[in-house]
């Protein structure tokens, strides 16, 4: 369960609002990223008691972060620790999110040595004991609500009579153009006609992550690692830049570029094998 | 398969219900979303489970569990825990499922609003599968044991439910724990039992809900959900003695 305010307790509690710790609080930054099967939280916090951090390192404390949104989720984190993957199968982010840390005495624990709690506890601090499983400090809580990340603000549809090809991929100064002869071969009128351009959408694709792949002031040899990259300014890299970097992919090779298509565009192939699919069966 | 998913302003309609049973929901636009979902497969199975005997009952949520695991759990969870997923996949493809196996739903649009457009809460008999079907595929690999875990989750639905209902319990290991913990001491008939020997305790205590009820009072300062069994274990034969007779019980901790 996640705190939003401060419910009472008979002994002092590390938070970000209450007193009882002089010290300072337990501070909580959470950056989500996602492909297309995962989401991943990247977690930075703080826990500003030398009391608190000590118990930590011999495991007499456990730190949990906590996943709240249909469910709860628990995970128990190591020191080292920094980020939690969980299937999409397992979470929905498209309604509201919290995520919160918290730290649960592993064995009863006596504040004698506690010197970071406020004057008041500090007079009794040799007759405060905290039994097994007590919570010790919560942090913050982090809310998310949706993600953010959409693949087709990429592309743009046009029509184009006078076109010495049925279809032609264009890369834009901010879009991936595709350009068709005519309006059927959009398949127009038809069910599911945008799902059934989702080929088109994957030779956009490869087309622009090609040229990204080979650009030399990325990387060499037809391979970049993003982590060192600039933001582009070609507006279209940046944006490209900007999809991989969300959906967790470090690096482009000519030679990978099909696995980088399935992490960032959203299940475009099977999409549109489903709409194929339903089209037979309804016998059209 | 597609699936077009309805617009708001469905439920507790009662041109709807009349659409739905002359058939004549899908080619009406106004009442769905431009949105269109997807899914691989979409295997019948029952969905509600009210008013037949404890056999039935059992049988046909153990059909539900098999066939929700096996089918409909790969999906991105915003698909399988949304409430307009559910019901425009029922209204859609599962008319003449529905019409053949809940008859009483021609009945009335309360039967209807009942059994085919109910809220996706814990009293919704989809909800309890889907989310006991995850937590126990989660956590067990081998078929007959899952199979075995299904039956305690029916045999224990009043426990079930009332863990999946509070936001503080509804965590796949805690629910599992508990219901393991109340398989192997074999506690189930206990835990149901009707408290007559205390008159404080408000309408219709139970043994089993008395228990929670100790773990939500006591919730953070022991941290429940987070223990791992056998510290769960302890607890809650503490909190059960409040209740009854422990030692009279013969079980071994």
């Amino acid at each position: 369960m996640i705190y939003k305010k401060d419910a009472n307790f008979p002994y002092p509690v590390l938070t970000n609002t209450s007193n009882s710790y002089e010290s300072g609080g337990f501070t909580l930054n959470v950056d989500l990223k996602e492909n297309t099967d995962t989401y991943r939280f990247d977690i930075e916090y703080e826990v500003e008691s030398a009391f608190l951090e000590q118990l930590l390192a011999r495991k007499q404390a456990q730190l949990f972060l906590i996943i709240q949104s249909k469910d709860n989720k628990f995970f128990r984190l190591q020191p080292d620790e920094r980020a939690i993957e969980i299937a999409k199968s397992r979470l929905s982010i498209n309604t509201r999110t919290s995520i919160q840390m918290s730290i649960q005495a592993t064995t009863d624990i006596s504040f004698r040595d506690n010197e970071d709690i406020n004057d008041f506890y500090r007079e009794f601090k040799d007759d405060i004991i905290v039994p097994k499983h007590a919570l010790l400090g919560f942090s913050n809580t982090v809310i998310f609500e949706g993600s953010s990340t959409k693949p087709f603000d990429l592309f743009e549809r046009k029509i184009d009579a006078t076109l010495k090809s049925d279809i032609k991929v264009e890369l834009g100064s901010e879009t991936i153009v595709i350009h068709y002869k005519n309006e059927d071969l959009q398949f127009a009128g038809m069910p599911m006609s945008g799902t059934l351009n989702n080929p088109y959408i994957y030779m956009g694709l490869q087309k622009a992550l090609h040229r990204f792949a080979t650009n030399p002031d990325y990387g060499d040899d037809g391979h970049v690692y993003l982590d060192d990259v600039e933001l582009p300014t070609d507006q279209l890299d940046a944006k490209l830049y900007r999809l991989m970097k969300a959906k967790m992919v470090y690096e482009l090779d000519v030679d990978s570029l099909d696995e980088v298509i399935y992490k960032i565009s959203d299940r475009v192939i099977e999409k549109y094998a489903t709409a194929v699919k339903g089209l037979e069966a309804s016998g059209d | 398969m597609e699936i077009k998913l309805l617009s708001k302003g469905y439920k507790k309609n009662e041109q709807f219900y009349q659409d739905f049973l002359n058939d004549t929901i899908e080619s009406n636009d106004d009442y769905f979303t431009d949105e269109t979902v997807y899914i691989k497969e979409a295997p019948d199975f029952p969905i509600y489970m009210a008013k037949r005997s404890e056999d039935d009952r059992k049988q046909l949520f153990l059909e539900a569990f098999e066939t929700v695991g096996n089918h409909y759990l790969d999906s991105n969870r915003e698909l399988h825990f949304d409430e307009q997923f559910w019901h425009s996949l029922l209204v859609l493809k599962k008319r003449n499922f529905l019409l053949r196996e809940y008859p009483e739903i021609k009945e009335s649009i309360s039967n209807f609003n009942n059994i085919v457009l109910k809220s996706f809460d814990w009293e919704n008999y989809i909800y309890k599968t889907v989310i006991g079907a995850e937590y126990i595929t989660d956590l067990v690999e081998d078929e007959a044991t899952r199979k075995h875990y299904y039956e305690v989750i029916v045999d224990n639905l009043d426990l079930f439910n009332y863990m999946i209902k509070y936001e503080v319990f509804r965590n796949k290991q805690f629910v599992f724990n508990i219901l393991s913990i109340v398989d192997e001491l074999g506690l189930s008939s206990l835990l149901k039992k009707k408290i007559t020997w205390r008159d404080d305790l408000g309408d219709d205590p139970r043994v089993g809900r008395q228990v929670l009820l100790e773990f939500n009072k006591s919730y953070p300062v022991v941290m429940s959900p987070m223990l791992e069994k056998d510290e769960l274990k302890e607890i809650f034969m503490e909190y059960l003695g409040y209740y009854v007779d422990v030692a009279e019980l013969g079980v071994l901790v």
